[in-house]
């Protein structure tokens, strides 16, 4: 029933109502039910039977048993001063106007007189005995019996006796007829209360289930979609929370962005503010280079030049590194040759280690080794580690880059015969790397790849290999 | 032929002393402090310098306006951001991308790059070793007799892509498939079995040869 009433645009005084409310309404109406129903189903039944029957009087000849007593008595009543062959005659009379009855009337002296039919009386001299059984017989018997002592008053000691089929007066007056269409109607009245009350949490578990789907659904942001408040019920309240729930992640979000927007800005203008003076120092470093210098200024030149660019690689590491860890790198892990790349790096790189007069040992083998990786990432990797080797292992003069297995395992291995990693204890070594490594163990395990630093005799030597063991990303 | 380059840089120092140091090194340098008229001043030069944080404007997009109305003009970026955030951004419009501090000379030798692979720079004759290469003619010339040196279609390719990329060095794969237009296959013999024919051609002494060199692991290289 409630279900009916949310069809309308605003919601009805039902709708309004909590689902408590209602689950009540309906737990009355079934205490009501029993009461009331019962009544209304006879009601309903007498009144179909008169819509269906309405000379009900034609069926039921000869009215009820009271008036069929009342008329007889009242017949016996006008037979006063009657001769015998003129009671004869009524009697007939009255057989006619009761054609399924048994009539017969006993005169004042006990004799039996007209029997119509036949026999009907059963005694031909009526005693006291006689009318006694006769009347025992006929209390509440069948056939209906009715005796009236015939004249005014009824005071004759004459009598007669009209005795009906129960079933002819009956006919048509009965509850008990009427029975089977109770039951039925109470049962159709039970089924329809069940069917309310299914109807009733159906409808709830509808609106669950649609809920849930809602907060399971997920938008391109991410966040679930606003549902629609169909009604202000319990459920209806849960709704409104959620859909108060996905704004307040909406803002969060759009708050999230906004940050992480501020934060790349506030980056970039960071480094640009950083690497314009030192460009700028560069350019002079440059000039003053070509200026003649004694042999001392030369070599300060040279160390200032070193210095800045070390520097303006510090501050893209510093800041490469704080955009990457705050999740504003996006790796996009593609299939990629790594050799191929490998090669494409140290192609980039060898002017430079020819400059600082490192031999570059490079033997990879022509068939593709496909990893996932980031390209990018993948060369920034190796452009740290190739930088690294410049600036800390430039006096191994040596770079060996090659392919090795282990365990049935291709591992990229970068060697270098510098002083190794342990030996520059507060020298440049150790500490100028830590950034650019700390990018390097980040891009590698975020591409799913592990690496693994050994500190030879003369030299490091660095291995890179897939990770398939932990979190592995790259599997 | 002197290059005009279109030098993009707000920073007043910085602008003076690039634009004084492409002049010195004989290049025709136009200096605007924003990329607002980026667009006009662009029709007649060989090759862009654009610095990302202008004001107005920024960089990238005055870069991706240049390069959807001039395709063929060569732009090299120039930024004081951090690289691994414009790396991707940047090399979408732009051919070549160098970080602020830079050394003026990496500077210069990345112009010359980039205007020789555009073909901006098309010298009238380039000497390289013992050869003469006229590019403009195809033509190539052996300087010790004097005679024209004639090669096959492929072997022309493979010298020209790396005079195009003089100085550098080129992967086999690049080589291959700029030259094959198709994805280079590992254990290719075909890439080796040309440079050998080329070299036999080109070189004095192809067993030690000295115009297209050998860069183990890696690829090859020609020098100027």
């Amino acid at each position: 029933m409630s279900a009916r009433w949310s069809k309308g645009r605003k919601p009805g005084w039902l709708a309004r109502q909590s689902l408590l409310t209602r689950y009540l309404l309906i737990v009355l109406g079934a205490f009501l039910f029993i009461p009331i129903i019962i009544p209304l189903a006879s009601m309903l039944y007498m009144l179909a039977q008169l819509a269906m029957y309405p000379d009900t009087t034609g069926e039921m000849k000869y009215g009820g048993a009271s008036e069929v007593e009342s008329a007889w008595h009242a017949e016996a009543g006008k037979m006063e001063g009657l001769t015998p062959e003129e009671i004869d005659i009524r009697i007939r009379a009255l057989a006619d106007q009761y054609p399924d009855a048994s009539l017969f009337w006993v005169d004042e002296e006990g004799r039996t007189r007209l029997e119509l039919p036949e026999g009907a009386a059963g005694y031909e001299q009526w005693t006291a005995d006689s009318a006694i059984r006769f009347m025992k017989a006929s209390i509440n018997g069948d056939p209906f019996t009715v005796v009236s002592f015939l004249g005014k008053e009824n005071g004759s000691t004459a009598f007669m006796v009209l005795q009906l089929p129960r079933s002819e007066l009956h006919a048509a007056s009965g509850s008990a007829s009427g029975t089977p269409f109770i039951v039925g109607f109470i049962f159709l009245m039970f089924a329809f209360l069940a069917a309310v009350s299914l109807l009733f949490f159906m409808h709830i578990r509808k609106r669950l289930l649609a809920l849930q789907a809602a907060m399971s659904l997920r938008d391109d942001h991410g966040l679930p979609a606003p549902v629609e408040e169909k009604r202000q019920d319990e459920i209806g309240g849960l709704e409104s929370a959620f859909n108060g729930m996905v704004e307040q992640l909406k803002v969060g979000r759009l708050r999230q962005t906004e940050e992480e927007e501020l934060r790349k800005r506030l980056i970039s203008n960071l480094s640009h503010d950083l690497r314009t003076p030192l460009t700028v120092m560069r350019g002079h470093l440059y000039t003053l280079k070509s200026e003649p210098l004694t042999d001392k200024g030369k070599e300060a030149v040279s160390v200032l030049e070193h210095k800045t660019e070390g520097l303006g690689g510090l501050i893209d590491n510093l800041l490469s590194y704080t955009l990457m860890t705050s999740g504003r790198y996006q790796l996009s892990l593609e299939p990629q040759d790594v050799l191929r790349l490998t090669r494409q790096s140290a192609a980039s790189w060898y002017p430079v280690w020819e400059n600082e007069g490192i031999e570059a040992d490079i033997s990879l083998p022509g068939a593709p080794l496909v990893w996932k990786v980031d390209r990018e990432g993948f060369r920034r990797v190796l452009d740290n580690l190739f930088q690294n080797v410049v600036r800390h292992a430039a006096e191994g003069r040596y770079i060996g880059i090659r392919l090795g297995h282990r365990d049935g395992q291709s591992i990229l291995v970068i060697e270098d015969r510098g002083p190794g990693l342990n030996a520059g204890n507060g020298h440049g070594a150790g500490k100028g790397a830590g950034i650019g490594l700390a990018i390097v163990e980040y891009l590698l395990r975020e591409m799913g790849l592990a690496w693994q630093r050994e500190s030879l005799e003369q030299g490091t030597r660095i291995l890179i290999y897939e990770s398939n063991t932990s979190d592995g990303a790259g599997v | 032929m002197t290059a005009t380059l279109l030098y993009i840089e707000d920073d007043r120092e910085i602008g003076e002393f690039v634009s004084g140091h492409l002049e010195a090194g004989g290049y025709k340098v136009k200096w605007l402090r924003s990329g607002d008229r980026a667009l006009e001043e662009a029709q007649n030069c060989d090759l862009v310098i654009l610095d990302v944080m202008l004001p107005g404007l920024d960089g990238f997009t005055v870069g991706q306006r240049l390069k959807k109305s001039l395709p063929a003009l060569p732009i090299l970026l120039l930024s004081a951001r951090t690289a691994i955030d414009d790396k991707l951004q940047g090399l979408q419009f732009a051919d070549d991308y160098v970080t602020k501090p830079f050394h003026p000379d990496e500077l210069t030798a990345r112009i010359e790059v980039l205007l020789r692979r555009f073909g901006s720079i098309e010298t009238e004759c380039l000497p390289v070793k013992h050869l003469l290469v006229y590019e403009r003619e195809n033509r190539i010339v052996n300087r010790d007799t004097g005679e024209e040196i004639a090669l096959s279609g492929k072997q022309f390719h493979i010298f020209h892509y790396l005079l195009r990329h003089l100085n550098q060095i080129m992967t086999k794969e690049q080589i291959y498939e700029a030259v094959w237009g198709e994805s280079y296959l590992e254990g290719d013999k075909t890439l080796m079995v040309h440079i050998r024919y080329l070299r036999e051609k080109i070189e004095r002494n192809p067993a030690a040869p000295e115009i297209i060199e050998t860069v183990r692991g890696i690829g090859y290289r020609v020098r100027a």
